[in-house]
């Protein structure tokens, strides 16, 4: 650990990962500053047209804003049940506990177009319109398993005698949890959230079946690439919200080092 | 005098009466009563993405201004009649010709009272026939097309006449092919000269032989416009199965590509419009679609979409001479050579349809 | 299900940390309280929103056709299967498409590990950092990216002129597109960060203690790394290996844009029965196919590893 050769070889090897998964992003940006319809070299002209026209593109906007109340919902939601699946299957023991085991991670091996018709059949027997609201629970079953797998990953390696030692000194079960584990856990917690808002903000397979009105901006990105005079809009919304992103992550490691 | 004043009174009594009843009577209006531009209500339209900007109903806006309509995206033929079996309540549907027939086998569609339009004289006969099932007005065609082969006029300088280019060793790796089954078979019914609504089982076998072949001569099926004009705008894709709208895009970028008048003759499709069966707004949705056929409706679709229009007037009015090139204005004669696609059976489309899934499993 | 488990390990065999709480320990009230709390949300979600569709599925897949009031009872059928059954080419392409998954995910997570290693102990309080930096790329459309990508390998693309600019080759390459290959290439760059995460997780949790011992008694990096970090971090590695195994197995997105003709992988035949043909039936068949297929690749595999000892 204290030679100087494995940090330097495996932050080149990160950096380098960085660079080739941000180059396709450089080139998008390329390309919503330029005039043609094509998404192509050379560069006509540089402009600024295309963001402009998308601040006229208010169902581009929308769906923009679709896409984010679902991928904070359905996130929100994800984490809240992974962590309670993972405190069930680490601390308890009892019957159908390998059952709910199972179901949490069944999502990953059904195909999201098979989820989605089956989905849709669902709520068409139960009568419930198709709105963002299924969609963020299709949302929700799918970033299931990758929650608990993080979270419970985590939480298996703390020592039980934390908890066991809290309720020895008079604190019931909630207060443990609350007080003692929901702290340890947080930073997996917090990398589970982050996944399932991930997974859920530019899922398309699910959105176009289960999208009623209001579709989230995968869904819309993909219909309008049926015509392709509308695609440098598409970019440019993409290259915004990346920027936005970034630009988040960037403030937020500031204040964090500004803390230590 | 007495006389007459007693019927004065009574004249007056009655019309008295009448202008009680009337005023009674004329509270709750109906709605086709209110003026246009006082009209509310709520429609909701199952379109493909593109079509719910305004600039695709803007008659309609116009005209009802306070009429609210929302969209529905589906994502292709098939997505919109799943959804449609599975109870959608959309009051509208846009579909394409080879899908019509299922929407009225399944009862799923209303019949069009045609007096109520007053675009219905600007369509064409042989359009308002397409929107016909067993004699029954069930659709209102709306946008239209060719199908045909495109191809770059630098790297095939001799020209396309033939549809079977799209099967030719000659251009191997350098062809795109429409991901679909129904338009494979109608290209191999072309080539062969098969009757394409009564393919049999065995013509069926060999159309599927036909196409794994070409597998290897394909660089990659297209799924959608853009894909396509990117493929031919880098060269990488020299002849392919395409609609107009990619030829005149191309075309408007400078891009040297033709657009064939293959001896087979074009592949022509048109898109309807339906009316849910049951849907309670069927007299709001008969204006929008009437609306549909208005000219600045129409005017849109052709010049933001390069689409044609059923409004005939509309199509008379084009001055773009990209756009002339594209739909072949010049050439009067061009859809009596043009082959419109026929409805499918549902036999057909699962027969048609699983042929090419084996298509593209084959080793 | 509890009967045909293998015998759990006893929770307090371990001796790593980890374990149930012995019994319902202490005042058992809250103790119950909350595992009702906590037990029924998951339970209701899973079953309504997961096992219910899934079985709906099932059922359709012994439907004859499309015809008819969709959900009105019909008469089970297995034409389905019968017809699925005489299509070799689907079973040799799910054989394909579950050889080129498990290629995948050995290969997404081998490259992942050194990445997960850099930021668990190499990247210090700048790890949170670092491993947003790797998401926030997926917040952008997959589908943009991967247009992008198509132009950075096409044959005019930008690696190609390069190549050809510094002189490594004449002729453009054309096979980093519209194959098989682009597609491997494509998955592996894709799910790399997420493989990341497991991995990650499971390092972060080593005590660091551990390290300080084994050095003090000299033990020398490389052997610290395989005796300790990377037995303790094979949690980690076989979630991440699932987690992008199983998924794979289905993928249909990725061979349709940059997978060519030849490219196909069993996720499409599903997705074009339900898109483009509309016969769910079929496609209904031909999912619990693959359904059942990945079922027994995971009894399989929580045979040959203890799912439990995963976290223990």
């Amino acid at each position: 650990m204290k030679s100087r050769r494995g940090p330097v070889l495996l932050g080149t090897y990160y950096f380098g990962l960085i660079v080739l998964l941000y180059l396709p992003i450089a080139l998008l940006f390329l390309f919503s500053v330029n005039s043609s319809a094509f998404l192509s070299f050379p560069i006509k002209q540089l402009t600024l047209d295309w963001y402009q026209k998308l601040f006229d593109a208010d169902a581009v906007l929308r769906s923009a804003r679709n896409s984010l109340v679902v991928a904070l919902g359905s996130s929100l939601a994800a984490t809240t049940l992974g962590t309670m699946v993972s405190i069930l299957m680490l601390r308890y023991k009892f019957r159908g506990q390998n059952l709910l085991i199972a179901l949490s991670v069944l999502p990953l091996i059904v195909p999201y177009v098979v989820l989605g018709v089956a989905l849709l059949i669902l709520f068409s027997v139960l009568h419930i319109d198709r709105s963002l609201w299924t969609v963020g629970i299709a949302h929700t079953v799918v970033a299931l398993p990758y929650t608990l797998l993080i979270i419970a990953s985590r939480f298996a390696g703390m020592d039980a005698g934390i908890e066991e030692a809290a309720m020895d000194l008079g604190a019931d079960y909630p207060t443990t949890l609350r007080r003692v584990v929901l702290p340890l856990i947080f930073p997996a917690m917090v990398s589970a959230w982050l996944t399932a808002f991930t997974v859920s903000f530019d899922e398309f397979a699910l959105a176009l079946f289960l999208a009623g009105t209001q579709p989230t901006f995968p869904v819309y990105l993909f219909s309008q690439l049926r015509f392709a005079n509308r695609l440098p809009i598409m970019i440019a919304l993409a290259v915004l919200l990346m920027i936005g992103t970034l630009t988040l992550v960037l403030v937020a490691e500031r204040f964090r080092r500004r803390e230590v | 005098m007495k006389p007459k004043r007693s019927m004065l009174l009574a004249a007056r009594g009655i019309l008295l009466a009448f202008v009680l009843m009337l005023s009674a009577c004329g509270a709750p209006a109906p709605a086709t009563e209110l003026p246009p531009g006082e009209l509310t209500g709520d429609l909701t339209v199952l379109d493909w993405a593109g079509y719910d900007a305004e600039d695709f109903w803007i008659d309609f806006k116009n005209t009802y201004p306070k009429v609210t309509v929302n969209f529905e995206i589906g994502s292709s033929d098939a997505d919109i009649y799943g959804k449609m079996k599975a109870g959608d309540q959309a009051d509208i549907f846009h579909i394409y010709t080879g899908w019509l027939q299922f929407y009225v086998d399944e009862g799923l569609v209303e019949e069009i009272d045609t007096s109520k339009l007053t675009n219905w004289d600007k369509v064409p006969e042989n359009f308002k026939k397409i929107g016909q099932i067993d004699g029954k007005q069930y659709f209102v065609p709306w946008d239209w097309g060719f199908t045909s082969i495109l191809y770059r006029t630098d790297k095939v300088p001799e020209g396309v006449d033939s549809w079977a280019s799209l099967t030719d060793p000659k251009f191997a790796d350098h062809i795109s092919m429409w991901d679909d089954g129904p338009g494979a078979v109608t290209i191999s019914s072309y080539i062969h000269g098969y009757d394409e609504t009564a393919i049999t089982d065995e013509q069926l076998a060999s159309i599927k032989d036909e196409w794994i072949a070409q597998r290897d001569l394909n660089l990659f099926y297209w799924a959608g416009e853009p894909e396509l004009v990117e493929g031919m705008r880098s060269g990488d894709v020299w002849v392919a199965y395409a609609w107009q709208g990619a030829y005149a895009l191309l075309l408007g970028e400078g891009v040297p590509v033709a657009y064939a008048n293959p001896k087979e003759g074009r592949n022509s499709w048109v898109g309807v419009y339906g009316i849910r069966k049951g849907t309670e707004n069927y007299d709001l949705a008969l204006k929008f679609l009437d609306a549909k056929l208005g000219e600045a409706t129409g005017a849109n679709v052709v010049n933001l979409f390069y689409y044609g229009h059923s409004n005939q007037d509309v199509m008379n009015g084009i001055t773009d001479e990209t756009l002339k090139q594209a739909f072949s204005i010049d050439d009067p004669d061009i859809l009596n050579k043009t082959n419109f696609t026929p409805n499918l059976t549902a036999e057909q489309r699962d027969a048609w349809t699983a042929m090419w899934a084996e298509v593209k499993a084959a080793p | 299900m509890t009967s045909s488990t293998p015998t759990l390990p006893s929770p307090k065999s371990n001796s790593f940390g980890g374990g149930i709480l012995k019994g319902w320990k202490g005042r058992g009230w809250d103790r119950r309280a909350t595992f009702w709390l906590i037990y029924l949300p998951p339970l209701f979600c899973l079953f309504v929103f997961l096992v219910m569709p899934v079985l709906l599925m099932a059922a359709f897949s012994f439907r004859p056709d499309m015809r008819g009031d969709l959900f009105r009872t019909w008469i089970p059928t297995l034409d389905q299967y019968a017809s699925l059954v005489a299509t070799g080419s689907y079973w040799r392409l799910l054989g394909i498409s579950t050889l080129t998954a498990l290629g995948i995910a050995i290969s997404a997570v081998l490259l992942a590990y050194p990445l997960a290693y850099f930021l668990a102990f190499y990247a210090g309080a700048r790890a949170g950092f670092y491993l947003i930096l790797l998401l926030v790329p997926f917040w952008t459309s997959y589908l943009l990216r991967i247009m992008a990508w198509k132009i950075l390998l096409g044959t005019e693309g930008v690696i190609n002129s390069f190549l050809i600019y510094a002189g490594l080759i004449q002729e453009p390459l054309t096979a980093l597109l519209y194959n098989r290959t682009a597609v491997v290439l494509t998955l592996v760059y894709v799910w790399l960060p997420f493989a990341a995460l497991p991995i990650l997780a499971a390092l972060q949790r080593i005590d660091p203690a551990l390290f300080e011992a084994a050095a003090d008694l000299g033990a020398r990096p490389a052997y610290q790394f395989a005796r300790i970090t990377l037995p303790l971090s094979l949690p980690g590695v076989f979630a991440a290996f699932f987690m992008v195994f199983i998924p794979t197995i289905g993928e249909y997105v990725t061979p349709l844009l940059v997978g060519g003709s030849r490219g196909f992988l069993y996720g499409n035949i599903i997705q074009d029965f339900f898109t483009k043909a509309a016969n769910w039936p079929l496609g209904s068949a031909l999912s619990m196919i693959m359904l059942a297929a990945t079922l027994i690749l995971v009894v399989l595999a929580t045979r040959l590893i203890d799912l439990r000892q995963l976290f223990e």
